[in-house]
């Protein structure tokens, strides 16, 4: 596997060969407050680039994860459909989103010190 | 723009790790635990809140008749030991603010939102009542919650709901915006900390303004802003238990026409059977009667979305139909309070 990145509209995502795994930052679930609602896309879902593929509901405001890259879903954490408290809780570990099949490979995404820097 | 004001917490705040949010010119705590848990402390045992950002203003008694004639309710004639939620009415028959008065023998204190304090001391100088701002000198601290009342007796002696109190340094009132039982407490600025610090060796939390607009809500109370503008009348927000006033009163002729006409706005509480919320501003449609979403969030209790509607007319039946970023979804008019 290789290195967590992340995106300026505070996605992590992490490559793993064909696939990726993607969810929110630490820094986003600290912005948005209690999330209470997650609406994940269906396995098979095909998205590009920076489409929504995730709506989050929080106390606060709402807010959607966009994609990385193109891909295809291939799986969902549906545990976040009875404890979307996951994100906040491990917003990097149990709280991920979605996994999918990379169509096209696009590793472009900040390290963690570049995105702790845009973010401070 | 001028630096936000702070309250004298402000610093304590900080230092229980709060994240502070700007509110009517005010750096306010929206949260320490989090929302969800701060609401939970206040639905299960008992928070506080820091709400000294609300206008304070001493008014003396001998102006009663004057004030009167500026609130649709009857503050005259209740006794001088309650404390009496009402509405400063324009000629329009509009809410200028939702205030509490706490009525003593002596005078009475007149708590207003934050971001109408000034709005307020301008209508109180044109209809020439005298008062003196406490805002800054004081702190309003409110202590809400299921075990609020049990805890506060070992602070205070307790008054009977909806009424004042002073002893000591303490001037308050069994009242409260979160649907729990509690008190309101006004002490000046070199009482409040020690005054937390009991509270919280008692096992009282603090709470922020997220957990307050969220207990509000599942409530059912309004909020400034929201349900009540200066474009709403207190019957178009469903608030007509406020209109008690039985002498004339600015914007009687008004209020009194929708009374009898019902036709006027109507504010509606609503559930959503979805995993989305209706924010404030989503338009819906309800038996062709075009709406706006006033105010809307989860329900931590119930765990579904709700919220509050303001309709342009009466509809009749209780199906709408909200568009949510574009998505049409389903939710009920609800012709009960949210929570029992």
């Amino acid at each position: 596997m290789s290195e967590t990145k992340y995106l300026e509209t505070h996605e992590w995502y992490i490559v793993d060969g064909e696939n990726f795994t993607v969810g929110i930052s630490d820094y986003a679930q600290s912005e948005l407050g209690d999330i209470v609602f997650v609406t994940l896309p269906e396995v098979g879902q095909e998205f590009s680039k920076g489409d929504a593929i995730v709506e989050v509901e929080a106390t606060k405001t709402v807010a959607e994860a966009y994609a990385p890259m193109n891909c295809v879903i291939t799986e969902v954490n549906s545990n976040l459909e009875t404890e979307p408290e996951l994100i906040n809780n491990d917003p990097v570990g149990d709280g991920w989103m979605v996994k999918a099949e990379i169509k096209e490979m696009d590793d472009s995404g900040m390290s963690y010190q570049q995105y702790e820097s845009f973010i401070s | 723009m001028s630096e936000a004001k702070t309250t004298s917490l402000y610093e304590y705040h900080l230092s229980k790790n709060a994240k502070v949010i700007d509110f009517a010119g005010w750096s306010m705590p929206f949260s320490y635990d989090g929302t969800l848990k701060e609401h939970q402390y206040v639905r299960e045992s008992a928070g506080y809140f820091d709400v000294s950002h609300m206008g304070r203003l001493r008014l003396s008694y001998s102006q009663i008749e004057e004030i009167n004639y500026l609130i649709c309710s009857d503050l005259k004639n209740i006794s001088n030991t309650k404390a009496l939620y009402s509405i400063f009415t324009s000629e329009e028959g509009t809410a200028i603010d939702d205030v509490i008065f706490w009525k003593f023998n002596d005078d009475l204190i007149l708590i207003c939102n934050a971001s109408n304090t000034n709005k307020i001391k301008t209508h109180l100088d044109i209809n020439s009542i005298k008062y003196e701002d406490l805002t800054l000198t004081t702190d309003l601290i409110a202590v809400q919650g299921k075990d609020a009342i049990d805890i506060v007796s070992n602070i205070m002696t307790v008054p009977e709901k909806f009424s004042t109190f002073k002893e000591g340094k303490f001037v308050y009132a069994r009242t409260g915006y979160t649907g729990e039982d509690g008190v309101e407490v006004m002490l000046d600025i070199s009482d409040t900390l020690s005054f937390i610090n009991e509270l919280e060796s008692k096992g009282v939390k603090p709470c922020g303004l997220g957990s307050r607009d969220t207990l509000r809500l599942e409530a059912s109370l309004p909020l400034y802003g929201f349900e009540l503008t200066d474009e709403i009348s207190p019957i178009e927000a469903g608030l007509k238990w406020t209109v008690t006033n039985k002498d004339d009163y600015l914007g009687k002729d008004v209020i009194d026409n929708q009374i009898d006409s019902k036709e006027h706005k109507h504010l509606k509480r609503f559930k959503l059977n979805a995993k989305q919320i209706a924010r404030t501003g989503t338009k819906c449609i309800s038996d062709g009667v075009e709406g706006n979403v006033t105010s809307g969030n989860i329900s931590p209790i119930l765990g579904y979305p709700i919220g509050f509607v303001l309709f342009k007319s009466n509809p009749s039946d209780d199906l709408v139909e909200f568009d949510i970023r574009g998505n049409l979804v389903e939710g009920n008019l609800l012709y009960k309070r949210f929570l029992k």
